[in-house]
């Protein structure tokens, strides 16, 4: 009977955070893939975020002497690598304004996803009842059109789109399978003991919501956000790719880099490093984040494990 | 597979599959039903208030009108591209759905072999190969690999690559893409009966390969992941333990259970295989619903043409449409291949 209740004592202590890092880290070390890319992609954002810094000020400078097709891409250790573009602008300093720009709206949809995400999922579970039903129903609806319509849509809505514009867009639509697991996870930990528990030492609502249920969600959140990460770099490069998101000449981001150099010049052909550079370089950074992703799903769920 | 196809359909005589599926799909199809109308209402409110036919009209009016004008089929044909609109559509609407059925077939035809093998040799160089795989063809974006693919295996004119393919269009369409000379180009002939059919395959064949390419690598994973839980239950130990072949072991007894957690898999990913569809059938220039879209938003964009509100909703109206058929279609096998998912 002792046992009992030391069990519900222990069962009720709410997962520090520590506790749980220490938790994640063994098990992340086991997945050398997820590590070394997860490596690989903090790399790429740490050049994308400082490329202001790095690359020289007159490089987005128009040379109109200097075209892509007399600069083909160059082995020498300079900005001219990769050659130039149709207007003579270097295609490596190009790459990584767009990877500038990609990265930033990309973090920061999945961020503002993720945690619209949480807070409707979470709501919508700790509640349970008839506003859950509706929140799901409404979530369903969204759902049951293709992703790429509703977004081209929205996004010719907001015409002209800027990067904040079209970080909010994505996320407007991406918190829906965030929102799904998360209110699942929730609603089955909303029964727990642990939870009863703290229910019955007096516990408030938000207490049980912050301290308790949200702290053992967080590897479904993780999972969730990582994943998602993936997904808004491949729609959203979908969409600029068909130049309806912001303007390559403006800002530049990878999909339109790499739309505008399949438009400007006979695609493959000839001038095929003006576009080739970004296309590797988001096939890279989109191969990490799915090996990211499996990898702390693997990692946090052992049951998943193969 | 003959084994398999036998075991997945009900045995003549059987009855005890069906009870209560009349109404499980007069619920699902009532629900779907009242989710479209639904979610097409708040799409019009949202773009009639920008866009023409409506956008002067206060929005409780325009929503009057769009509503009345629905069951004659008025709120959709009456746009811009009035009377042209139902037969474009139509037209477009049948394309796109053949490409994903030819997708589809490509998919399974290529992952389920592949997902056995990789489960049955759990560990193996093969399975090591087929995950690096699938991991490197999911990564490539749909439009890149449509790109490479298009001008690497289709007949563009100085290209570099096997001509084996047409470059753009559907049979019988007059291309219009990069690099076609539009003065000394004679539109070819769609062709008529048999050789019809094997036109519009040629010119679905590259597509469909582009298209299934990422999502082969995707599915073969998961019905890999679904047949290695199915491969350690206690029902395959014992058929081994039968000493029945291996063969058999998997194809009828791991197989079999292991698309019950596979088909909804697949159907949750509809929705990702008809977004890379539309933008495939963009690139290839196949006239479908996403040429007809992603056009007629292009126009605006440019500021040309603004866009029209009724087209845009009957272009979701078909996608939704398309989601909803499929999502019904799925729970309906699942009830099928998995009795314990039937409601009471």
């Amino acid at each position: 009977m002792a046992s009992v209740e030391t069990q519900a004592v222990t069962a009720a202590r709410p997962v520090h955070s520590r506790r749980s890092s220490t938790r994640l880290w063994p098990r992340l070390l086991r997945q050398p893939a997820a590590l070394v890319s997860g490596f690989v992609l903090i790399a790429i954002f740490v050049i994308g975020a400082i490329e202001p810094q790095i690359t020289p000020t007159s490089a987005s400078r128009i040379h109109l002497g200097s075209q892509f097709i007399d600069n083909p891409p160059a082995f020498s250790l300079s900005w001219h690598i990769l050659g130039t573009d149709g207007i003579g602008r270097l295609v490596l300093v190009r790459t990584l304004e767009g990877l500038h720009t990609s990265e930033q709206s990309a973090l920061a949809a999945t961020l503002i996803a993720t945690l619209i995400g949480v807070a409707i999922g979470g709501f919508s579970g700790y509640r349970g009842g008839s506003a859950d039903a509706m929140l799901m129903r409404f979530a369903d609806m969204l759902g049951i059109f293709p992703a790429l319509l509703l977004l081209l849509a929205a996004y010719t809505y907001f015409t002209p789109v800027t990067v904040p514009k079209a970080s909010l867009i994505l996320a407007c639509y991406l918190w829906i399978p965030v929102a799904r697991v998360v209110r699942a996870e929730i609603t089955t930990l909303r029964d727990r003991e642990f939870v009863q528990a703290a229910r019955s030492l007096g516990a408030s609502d938000r207490r049980i919501f912050f301290r308790h249920l949200l702290p053992n969600a967080s590897a479904t959140i993780i999972i969730a956000a990582t994943t998602l990460l993936g997904q808004v770099i491949m729609i959203e490069a979908l969409i600029e790719f068909f130049g309806l998101g912001v303007p390559a000449e403006i800002t530049p981001t990878l999909g339109n880099l790499i739309g505008d150099g399949q438009r400007n010049v006979l695609a493959l052909a000839w001038g095929w490093w003006t576009w080739a550079g970004p296309a590797v370089l988001l096939v890279i950074i989109l191969v990490c984040a799915n090996l990211l992703g499996d990898g702390v799903a693997d990692a946090l769920r052992p049951q998943r494990q193969r | 597979m003959a084994l398999l196809g036998r075991r997945i359909l009900p045995a003549p005589g059987r009855t005890d599959m069906m009870p209560g599926m009349g109404g499980f799909l007069l619920r699902r199809v009532a629900f779907g039903l009242l989710v479209l109308f639904v979610g097409l209402s708040g799409c019009f409110l949202f773009f009639a208030s920008k866009y023409p036919p409506l956008y002067y009209e206060p929005l409780g009016h325009a929503y009057w009108v769009w509503l009345r004008g629905l069951p004659s089929g008025h709120s959709l044909n009456d746009g811009l591209l009035a009377g042209h609109q139902l037969s474009a559509v139509g037209s477009a609407f049948g394309r796109t759905l053949l490409l994903l059925v030819v997708t589809l077939v490509i998919v399974l035809l290529i992952s389920v072999p592949l997902a056995c093998l990789s489960a049955a040799n759990r560990g193996s160089p093969f399975d090591f190969l087929v995950r690096c795989l699938s991991y490197a063809v999911w990564a490539v974006p749909v439009f890149l690999a449509a790109t490479i693919g298009q001008e690497g295996l289709g007949r563009v004119p100085g290209g570099w690559g096997l001509p084996w393919f047409p470059y753009v269009g559907w049979a019988g369409d007059c291309p219009n893409g990069q690099g076609i000379d539009e003065h000394n180009f004679q539109c070819p002939s769609g062709g008529h009966g048999l050789n019809h059919v094997g036109l519009v395959l040629d010119h679905l064949a590259l597509p469909a390969m582009v298209l299934a390419l990422g999502f082969i690598g995707l599915q073969a994973r998961y019905l890999r992941s679904a047949l290695l839980d199915a491969l350690d239950a206690p029902y395959v130990t014992v058929a081994r333990a039968k000493g029945l072949p291996e063969r058999v072991v998997v194809l009828r007894h791991a197989v079999r259970n292991a698309l019950a957690t596979f088909v909804p898999a697949l159907v949750s990913d509809f929705g990702l295989i008809f977004g890379a569809a539309l933008a495939i059938d963009f690139i290839f220039q196949l006239g479908g619903i996403g040429s007809l879209f992603i056009n007629s938003l292009k126009l605006n964009a440019e500021g040309f043409v603004p866009i029209d509100s009724y087209a845009l909703v009957f272009a979701l109206l078909l996608a939704g449409g398309l989601m909803v058929i499929v999502s019904i279609l799925g729970e309906v096998a699942l009830w099928m291949l998995d009795p314990r998912t039937r409601p009471d």
